[in-house]
């Protein structure tokens, strides 16, 4: 090991400590596997190499975006801890795509990331069946084909049924600063090097990905004048249903660019550069490119923006939003220096490049089980994705399922229709990943059913039947649903006629009111302001103005929203209802694909993915439609398989 | 069984119909076929060469017949099969086949052999439905059009419109994840041409309909005239049997009376009806509103007129005003100069009348020879739903409506292009092709 942890911190020798879940890693997705499994009842050890550093932002001071903020109101509604944890570090809070509707809006929040790291180490501080231990995780141990513990770095063994991995990118990690190469996953803490052996020695593929980290600097070496203003929403709008409204100070961001001295420079020393000059060979992700991939890549762009975020109220630093990079710290010096409002700047951290190891999430089940270890669960970078609420979704979805493997229960797998977590999951285990892996609006094929809005009604009733939900949670959830039920109700069911008194009403609310019309119909338009309806005319229609005036602003746009876009959102259910029936059928474990019509390559795909439904072998890509007919009408059929033997068929 | 062979049972059944004919067919499949041909004519027949030999069962002789043997994969179905040319007896089937299952084989289940065809990659969905088309063929021009769609040419067109709409989709789409820093990767513009494009190529599609549908099952045509105008005789004169009663008192065909006979390479299924009058008898009043009933939903109508009544105030021409109008009897009165006239008693002027509706099926109806065209319910349903989805995308982009709920519609009009051309496969369709099958195919 590289830096070994402290001594006095583990317990000596060959001492052996049994739990029923083990969690190695204390990152996002560490800290709600094992979250859940406590709460879910069971006994739960998280192993981290350094206790200080659970939950700790390791890149951008921030929370959510596009797609990523849908993910974190998921994990609220199935009673994960990431958008408690950001309320109470949020120190900028904005709704991206305000203007587009629910289905495609995006909350977001820049956090002070101490506080941040504190909010995750309070709430699972506050479980009691979770231990939190201070150690490096040597290797796993294995009981035949099930996992039964781990062993630490010294010596020391755990027993679990099961163990959930989320080292993130802490597997061999190699960091890069120019040409300077160190070990770690993140800047100043060890990188695991044992456990990838553990897991290639169960037959797992493992590949190597890269990310990067733009340059912090120093907050009191920046003229502020010289840049633009960043505000957030005037009204900062909590993450989580826990959560009545936002209590820390708000501030500012700032945006810069780039310009054509600092591309010049860049373009001069890209092969100092690691991925340019050929020391990492892994691949980055596409969608957050380093500032030496903009400018190779865009090179018609003659600028590129740069958020300046601030690290937190006291944090000294900023952390530059954009110019994520690994070139020598001469480089990054000068290319900072040539910004608007940086000409004196210093750097108080250089940007670096960490290149790590990842498992092909392809040889998960959609339970983010690994396939042939009983027990054994990956959630994470190490699953080869991107970003904070990647990782926590999946390291919910992991930690369910550790728990329901240890009950007995049900697997728990979101379907595509039913959430952004149900698509990642589904995109990791069928196609697998060649680059970090990041949550995109695009990706969800059935995106106007997953908006923020609706998260608590589609989720919140699954996590309470999982039993991981808290009495206070399901209360607000479920006072959230009846409010907005009774005000689209209560719209639904109040026609306005267009007497004078209504018609007066309407036109302060930005309407002209012409024929008789329930007020679901004026809904639907963009230009009725319910609000200003309701300040004039509400001694009228005292039970609609009550109605909605206890909703919460974000209820009341999800009521209007839903209204406003109900023939498109209908369609899109029963386009996906169409598609449902082969989401359910499901293709036993044990079948062989080697079948007559289907070519080799299908055969090949078909057996590394093992799909658990006919619909997901339909996503895995070189699989056809015929090749699906074919599996379809042996599932029909009985699957007549001939054992290897040459025995008797076997039943469905 | 051979090693490529996916099904552990023998199946045997007739592939053609259980009439007196000159020749019937009994097919079977799977991994006895062969032992079984030998025990049947003690010989093992050469691969895909026809021979003929005597079938024996017992010792006794079945038949004297053509036997085609074929070896997996290199067969329809991709399994051993045998294929025997019987004499069309349907007892001589009735024994052969007894004698093929106690060898071992079971009676196939409808549309077993299409299905296992399917199953062995032999041919995919669509190509089995149109194999169940072909099979319902009843004439020329029917078995052309199956054979069209058989080789993909209505395929390749829908599966062009889909992916020019997936690229319309996902061009908008990754807008959707970039909207913040107000990228645009296809503009409203181009979009809306490239869908209103698509609409007209599924519009096309879907005019093919009416044409394909009557290629595939036929035309309706209906006989009308006041009575004893000679409609009877006239379809007699057609189909060339004594099938409608036709005597000298008028309002004798109380009911409709059908045949169907080959015009312009379709099936056409003509309707006598009864004599359109004015009548206070209550049976032939419900004929007459029959009759005009069916008139109405017809294909084709041919009036009859009688030359030496000419036209009366009871005729109502002026109902149907597409109707082809004949005038009758023109061994005894003279028609209208430039009418169509003929006697059904001598004969005169049909084949001028069949040679005029020849050509009117022709035109009209039958399936352009070169291009393809939607045959059945289940392709006009995914036609009109496409149709129907890209109407609503192009009324959301042209009311300005975000991105996220233009390709609401847009899915919905690639996954029923998806589906017509099977690239999309679900349960509900591949019921619909496999419950057209029938036993032996």
């Amino acid at each position: 090991m590289g830096n070994a942890p402290p001594e006095d911190r583990v317990p000596r020798g060959t001492v052996s400590r049994e739990f029923d879940i083990i969690v190695i890693g204390g990152g996002h997705a560490g800290a709600e596997a094992a979250r859940v499994c406590a709460r879910g009842g069971k006994s739960v050890a998280m192993i981290t190499m350094m206790r200080d550093a659970i939950g700790r932002m390791s890149c951008n001071p921030a929370i959510g975006g596009l797609a990523k903020g849908n993910l974190v109101k998921e994990i609220d509604a199935l009673g994960g801890l990431m958008g408690e944890a950001t309320d109470r570090a949020g120190i900028q809070f904005k709704v991206l795509n305000r203007s587009k509707g629910p289905a495609v809006q995006g909350p977001r929040a820049q956090c002070d990331r101490d506080l941040y790291a504190s909010a995750v180490q309070s709430i699972l501080g506050a479980e009691p069946n979770l231990t939190i231990m201070e150690a490096s995780v040597r290797s796993l141990l294995l009981d035949r084909h099930a996992v039964s513990g781990v062993l630490l770095g010294d010596g020391t063994e755990l027993r679990a049924r099961a163990v959930v991995v989320t080292t993130g990118t802490f597997l061999r990690a190699l960091m890069h600063s120019g040409e300077t190469k160190t070990a770690g996953g993140r800047f100043g803490e060890p990188s695991a090097e044992t456990l990838s052996g553990s897991l290639r020695a169960l037959g797992l593929q493992l590949g190597r990905l890269k990310t990067g980290t733009p340059p912090r600097v120093d907050r009191t070496t920046v003229d502020f004048g010289k840049l633009e203003e960043a505000p957030g929403d005037a009204v900062p709008r909590p993450f989580s249903i826990l959560t009545d409204r936002i209590e820390r100070p708000q501030v500012l961001c700032h945006i810069t660019y780039t310009g054509a001295f600092a591309h010049d420079l860049i373009r001069a020393n890209l092969h100092r550069a690691p991925m340019y000059s050929g020391q990492i060979t892994a691949t980055g992700p596409r969608y957050c490119p380093s500032i030496e991939d903009k400018v190779v890549r865009f090179a018609e762009k003659d600028r590129h923006q740069i958020f300046v975020e601030p690290e937190g109220l006291q944090h000294p630093w900023l952390y530059m939003n954009g110019i994520s990079t690994s070139l020598p710290a001469d480089v990054q010096d000068a290319v900072v220096r040539s910004l608007p409002g940086f000409e004196n700047a210093v750097i108080a951290r250089y940007g670096y490049a960490v290149e790590y190891d990842f498992v092909n999430p392809q040889q998960l089940a959609p339970t983010l089980a690994v396939r042939g270890a009983e027990g054994l669960f990956l959630a994470g970078q190490i699953n080869g994705t991107s970003g904070y609420e990647e990782a926590g979704a999946q390291g919910l979805v992991a930690g369910i399922n550790a728990l329901q493997s240890l009950r007995g229960g049900e697997p728990f797998i979101l379907r595509r229709d039913q959430a952004y977590t149900g698509v990642m999951v589904d995109d990791l285990v069928t196609l697998g990943t060649e680059e970090p892996y990041r949550m995109f609006t695009s990706r969800a094929e059935h995106r106007l059913l997953l908006g923020c809005d609706s998260v608590y009604e589609r989720l919140t009733p699954i996590a309470l039947a999982l039993g991981i939900v808290d009495d206070e949670r399901r209360r607000r959830a479920e006072g959230r649903l009846r409010r907005m039920r009774r005000a689209t109700d209560l719209a639904a069911g109040t026609t306005l006629s267009p007497d004078r008194a209504t018609q007066e009403w309407c036109r302060s609310a930005g309407l002209e009111l012409t024929t008789q019309s329930p007020v679901a119909r004026l809904l639907q338009r963009q230009d009725f302001d319910l609000d200003r309806f309701v300040a004039a005319a509400g001694s009228a229609f005292p039970d609609l103005a009550g109605a909605f005036g206890e909703l919460t602003e974000e209820e009341r746009e999800g009521v209007a929203s839903a209204l406003r876009y109900s023939g498109y959102i209908d369609r899109q259910q029963r386009e996906a209802a169409k598609a449902s029936g082969d989401e359910e059928t499901l293709i036993p474990e044990w079948v062989t694909y080697a079948l007559p019509g289907l070519s080799r390559e299908v055969v090949e795909k078909l057996s590394s993915v093992q799909p658990r439904s006919l619909a997901q072998a339909s996503r895995i890509p070189g699989v056809t439609p015929a090749a699906i007919s074919i599996l379809r009408m042996h599932l029909r059929r009985g699957w007549r398989q001939n054992a290897p033997d040459g025995s008797a068929a076997r039943p469905l | 069984m051979t090693a490529s062979s996916s099904h552990p049972d023998t199946i045997v059944a007739p592939a053609t119909a259980l009439a007196r004919s000159a020749l019937a067919i009994v097919r079977i499949d799977g991994p006895l076929s062969a032992t079984i041909i030998t025990s049947l004519t003690g010989i093992l027949p050469e691969e895909r060469y026809a021979t003929h030999i005597a079938l024996k069962s017992g010792g006794e002789l079945l038949d004297d017949c053509i036997v085609l043997r074929y070896v997996a994969p290199r067969s329809f179905t991709g399994n051993d099969m045998v294929e025997l040319m019987l004499h069309g007896s349907p007892f001589l089937v009735d024994r052969v086949i007894g004698a093929i299952v106690a060898l071992g084989a079971r009676v196939a289940e409808p549309g077993e052999f299409t299905e296992r065809a399917v199953l062995n990659g032999k041919i995919d969905l669509l190509q089995a439905e149109s194999i169940a088309d072909l099979i319902d063929a009843r004439t020329a021009v029917q078995a052309k059009l199956s054979l069209r769609n058989l080789e993909g040419v209505l395929s390749r067109k829908a599966s062009e419109t889909r992916e020019a709409l997936l690229h319309v989709i996902s061009r908008l789409e990754a807008a959707l994840d970039f909207s913040e820093e107000g990228y645009e990767f296809i503009t409203r513009e181009d979009a809306r041409a490239r869908v209103e494009a698509a609409r007209d190529d599924v519009r096309m599609v879907a005019a093919t309909f009416e044409r394909g549908r009557a290629t595939a099952t036929g035309l309706s045509a209906v006989i009308l005239g006041r009575p004893n105008a000679g409609k009877s005789t006239l379809l007699n004169r057609l189909v060339g049997s004594e099938r409608a009663i036709v005597t000298a008192q008028p309002g004798t065909t109380r009911d409709i009376v059908r045949e169907t006979i080959d015009i312009g390479g379709l099936p056409v299924t003509i309707a006598d009806t009864a004599g359109l009058r004015a009548t206070r008898d209550e049976v032939e009043e419900i004929g007459i509103a029959r009759a005009k009933a069916a008139a109405r939903s017809a294909d084709l109508v041919l009036y009859l007129v009688d030359a030496s009544a000419g036209v009366a105030a009871e005729d109502h021409l002026e109902e149907f005003p597409d109707a082809l109008i004949v005038y009758t009897k023109s061994d005894i009165a003279r028609a209208p100069a430039g009418e169509l006239a003929i006697s059904a008693a001598t004969g005169a002027g049909v084949d001028e009348l069949l040679s005029r509706l020849d050509s009117l099926v022709r035109e009209r109806f039958a399936a352009p020879e070169s291009s393809p065209a939607i045959v059945n319910e289940r392709q006009r349903a995914a036609v009109a739903e496409c149709e129907a989805a890209l109407d609503a995308a192009l009324a959301s982009l042209a009311e300005g409506a975000e991105e996220q709920y233009v390709v609401v519609d847009l899915y919905r009009a690639a996954n029923a292009l998806g589906i017509l051309t099977g690239a999309i496969t679900r349960e509900d369709v591949f019921r619909e092709i496999f419950s057209k099958f029938c036993i032996g195919k």
